[in-house]
């Protein structure tokens, strides 16, 4: 695999006078973000027909520092907002960039129901176990027993398998990594932003200020090495009993299948309403 | 001057198109009119109401304060409304559904619709048909025109069949 | 162009049918909402009609999802507008807020009912003022407007598109159940006799920068939509000229607050709509909007006959509000009466209008009926 130099990506695709980003260090977002560039970079999509969306959150500000059209809004929300862009403008390609707080928490109905009706955008999530940009507050995607701000004796509940709930609810491809997989996120992105309907690449990423800290991995090698510790690939998961399973995290390619879009099931719809009530296709 | 029509029964009897279409047939007539309803949450068998205010001259009164004419289809529908009939007012019931404690007239429409149209369903046209004939509030030309406009397509027919059964009967 | 309905004629149709019609009239293509009582009836309709003109009308999964689905609809360049009824308006409230600050142009229609909370679901009411203007937080400003009749609703729904276009604003409608559910003769014009608005886009790159700026000194930047390669990027943070987030600078929010409000109070002049009944002479003045200026309007004709000099202001647009209209009548009228259907929401701005010039006195009804003409009638004469 040839890779392109960083600053070649960075000059291409960030704005300059957006940055420096107001991430920490050792946070696993400027990884996920690369992917992502390189993922577009490597199918030459043009930087006018893609459009960012994004709710709150650290994640949430990559909207900001990439140079293609932006939409930041509301917690929670960026996948109605997409919703809209992408049924009035079907030719634009809409990725949006999500923390697992607000796609799982507050995003948690809007984000089933996007998957549902399978509509055509790709979400990039950083999940990171926790909302960073408050101050280390536990999520719900924090594994029973870690600490965050407001669980100082470990959290008592159980977490959210995101990447799952997409498969559940019907979306077209759905992987997991960790940042460390580097060749695999970016494959998965590409693949993901090529396919119609809904898709969504998951990536483990490390926050070690505001979570790192309160578990004992006060840096982001630690914290990746604790990732290698709790991952399982998913060939390796399929023949592991559940007890085995318990407390460990898949990561690989969940599904991968072509059901129709919501925008070409709108299409067919307009068809059938236009025949339905005598329009003409294509009359003025 | 205003007439205040008011048809009461329960969801499910057409009470709400018998109205619209009695406020289309004014409209058609190029008379000032204002129809509202209002329903129970139920879709079926809580009461229902069309009020339909016509003038020629400006309406102010949106809602019906005291009706001229009431219409009820069912015992529900009339206990909730009857006290809002004017004293001087004109009752018309469906005589097999409806038990009135005053003055009124009337003839069995469902039973109407059911022998004579073949469809029970159709109670509210005949019923209309029974309004317009006794009191001439709108032409019965206007209302056909009106049945036509605003019936399910296919229903044209059946819908005008009732609401001549009605008319005759109230001619009677 | 071809239409779902008739159009160049008179058609009996229900208040939320006419918003529906309208809208497509002006132009909308893109729909998003969730069923409410009683403004489902207009999403009914745009279901119906949105597919057959290449437009969109799309069930969300709540009201919050539907006004964000809409704004993010208005960036692609496309008109939209959302319906509902006050439990689902108070889910806006957030994304309303994010519809001001990024000054994206959408229509709101709140078919008002009971409230609070789900309150009388099939009843009328006029108790959503206060939170339409100011239900969402923070400094703002938006534009509400207010229909009376069937017809006004249709003509409003046009100028809600219209306004929204040419000022970059979110408008509401604020409609209520009574109008939205009643039939009427509305005249639905020829579409090319309609005068329809767009929002300004940018004539240059240059201009395409400033997407929050006064760069025209309208205090209205062009919009610079996605899709046309000008990389705009939109957030709900405080933002300078270009957008970039500035979440510290307290001249940059201050210039930035100070604008969307101005851009709104600085042409309330071209905003504001009212219409007067016998109000030269009058020494009664009765104040009012929506569905309860019908009854109104009915009331004074009454005092008039019988030698009562009364007069009516009829509200259109209830924000932004004409104070300096309202010290004006307040100076030659005895008494001022407000009838609405809440406990006193406009009653307060009349009474800052009035600005002590004279008494101001609330003629209240809440519970879903219609003042009558001779509730309104009761009250004044108690008062003489």
């Amino acid at each position: 695999m040839y890779l392109k130099s960083s600053y070649e990506i960075r000059d291409k695709y960030l704005r300059k006078d957006m940055l420096p980003t107001i991430f920490c260090p050792g946070c696993g977002i400027g990884s996920v973000l690369q992917f992502t560039l390189r993922a577009i970079d490597e199918l030459g999509w043009s930087q006018d027909e893609v459009v960012w969306v994004s709710g709150i959150g650290c994640s949430s500000r990559v909207p900001g520092y990439v140079d293609f059209d932006g939409l930041h809004t509301t917690h929670g929300r960026a996948l109605a907002f997409a919703t809209g862009i992408k049924m009035a403008n079907p030719d634009l390609k809409v990725i949006v960039f999500a923390g697992d707080g607000d796609i799982a928490a507050i995003g948690g109905n809007h984000f089933i129901h996007a998957v549902r009706r399978n509509l055509d955008v790709t979400v990039i999530l950083i999940n990171n176990f926790t909302y960073g940009m408050t101050g280390g507050q536990v999520a719900p995607t924090t594994l029973k027993g870690l600490r965050g701000t407001t669980a100082p004796y470990g959290s008592f509940e159980n977490p959210f398998d995101i990447a799952q709930l997409a498969v559940a609810s019907g979306a077209n491809y759905v992987a997991r990594w960790t940042v460390f997989n580097y060749v695999q996120g970016i494959k998965s992105v590409k693949k993901a932003l090529q396919k119609k309907g809904f898709t969504l690449v998951e990536f483990l990423s490390p926050c070690p200020i505001s979570f790192g800290r309160r578990n004992r991995m006060k840096t982001a090698p630690e914290l990746i090495k604790w990732y290698q510790q709790i991952t399982i690939p998913i060939s390796k998961a399929k023949n592991m009993p559940p007890e085995e399973l318990e407390g460990k995290i898949v990561i690989g390619e969940f599904v991968d299948r072509d059901r129709p879009s919501l925008e070409e099931e709108y299409e067919r719809l307009k068809k059938r309403a236009k025949q339905m009530m005598g329009f003409e296709e294509g009359e003025e | 001057m205003i007439s205040q029509i008011r048809f009461a029964g329960i969801g499910g009897q057409g009470v709400i198109l018998a109205g619209l279409i009695l406020g289309e047939a004014a409209a058609i007539e190029g008379l000032n009119v204002i129809q509202t309803q209002d329903y129970g949450s139920q879709s079926r068998g809580g009461h229902s109401i069309a009020d339909v205010i016509i003038g020629d001259e400006p309406i102010y009164n949106l809602i019906v304060t005291k009706a001229d004419i009431l219409v009820a289809l069912a015992q529900l529908g009339y206990k909730a409304t009857k006290h809002e009939l004017k004293k001087d007012g004109l009752l018309i019931v469906d005589t097999d559904l409806v038990k009135p404690d005053r003055e009124f007239i009337g003839a069995p429409f469902t039973k109407l619709a059911e022998e004579k149209v073949g469809l029970a369903l159709t109670v509210n046209m005949v019923a209309l048909g029974y309004l317009v004939a006794k009191t001439g509030i709108v032409k019965k030309e206007s209302v056909e025109e009106a049945i036509r406009r605003r019936v399910p397509k296919g229903t044209e027919e059946i819908n005008l069949k009732a609401f001549n059964v009605g008319y005759e009967e109230g001619a009677k | 162009m071809k239409y779902p309905f008739p159009v160049g004629t008179n058609d009996f149709i229900q208040g939320d049918e006419a918003i529906a019609r309208a809208a497509i009239l002006a132009g909308c293509r893109f729909y998003a909402g969730y069923p409410i009582t009683p403004a489902s009836e207009i999403f009914e309709a745009m279901s119906l009609y949105m597919p057959l003109v290449d437009g969109v009308s799309i069930q969300m999964e709540d009201e919050i999802a539907s006004i964000a689905a809409i704004i993010g609809a208005s960036w692609t360049g496309v008109k939209a507008m959302t319906a509902t009824s006050g439990p689902g308006f108070s889910l806006m409230m957030e994304n309303l807020g994010y519809a001001i600050m990024t000054e994206t142009p959408i229509v709101i229609v709140d078919v008002q009912r009971s409230g609070p909370s789900t309150g009388q679901p099939t009843l009328a009411a006029q108790g959503d003022v206060m939170q339409a203007i100011w239900g969402t937080h923070g400094d703002h400003s938006l534009i509400v407007l207010s229909p009376a009749t069937v017809q006004e609703a249709f003509d409003m729904t046009i100028k809600a598109f219209n306004l929204a276009e040419k000022y970059r604003t979110p408008v509401v409608l604020l409609t209520d159940a009574e109008v939205g559910h009643m039939r009427e003769k509305v005249n639905i014009p020829n579409p090319d006799e309609i005068e329809l608005l767009y929002r300004k886009l940018p004539q240059s790159d240059e201009e395409a920068k400033f997407p929050f700026g006064d760069i025209h000194g309208d205090l209205i930047p062009p919009m610079p939509i996605f899709g046309k390669g000008y990389r705009t990027y939109v957030t709900g943070l405080t933002h300078d000229e270009r957008g970039k987030p500035k979440t510290v600078e307290s001249e940059i929010h201050e210039k930035l607050i100070k604008r969307i409000v101005a851009k709104i109070e600085n042409n309330k002049k071209d905003i504001i709509e009212y219409e007067t009944y016998d109000l030269d002479d009058a020494e009664i003045v009765i104040i009012s909007y929506g569905i309860v200026a019908r009854s109104a309007e009915r009331a004074v004709k009454i005092l008039r006959k019988e030698g009562i000099k009364a007069g009516l202001l009829k509200l259109n647009v209830l924000w932004p509000f004409d104070f300096e209209l309202i010290e004006e009548i307040a100076e030659q009228a005895k008494k001022i009466y407000v009838a609405e259907m809440n406990l006193g929401q406009v009653y307060h701005m009349v009474k800052e209008g009035a600005n002590g010039k004279t008494e101001v006195e609330l003629i209240s009804k809440i519970g879903g009926e219609i003042h009558t003409p001779y509730d309104i009638i009761g009250e004044i004469k108690r008062g003489l």
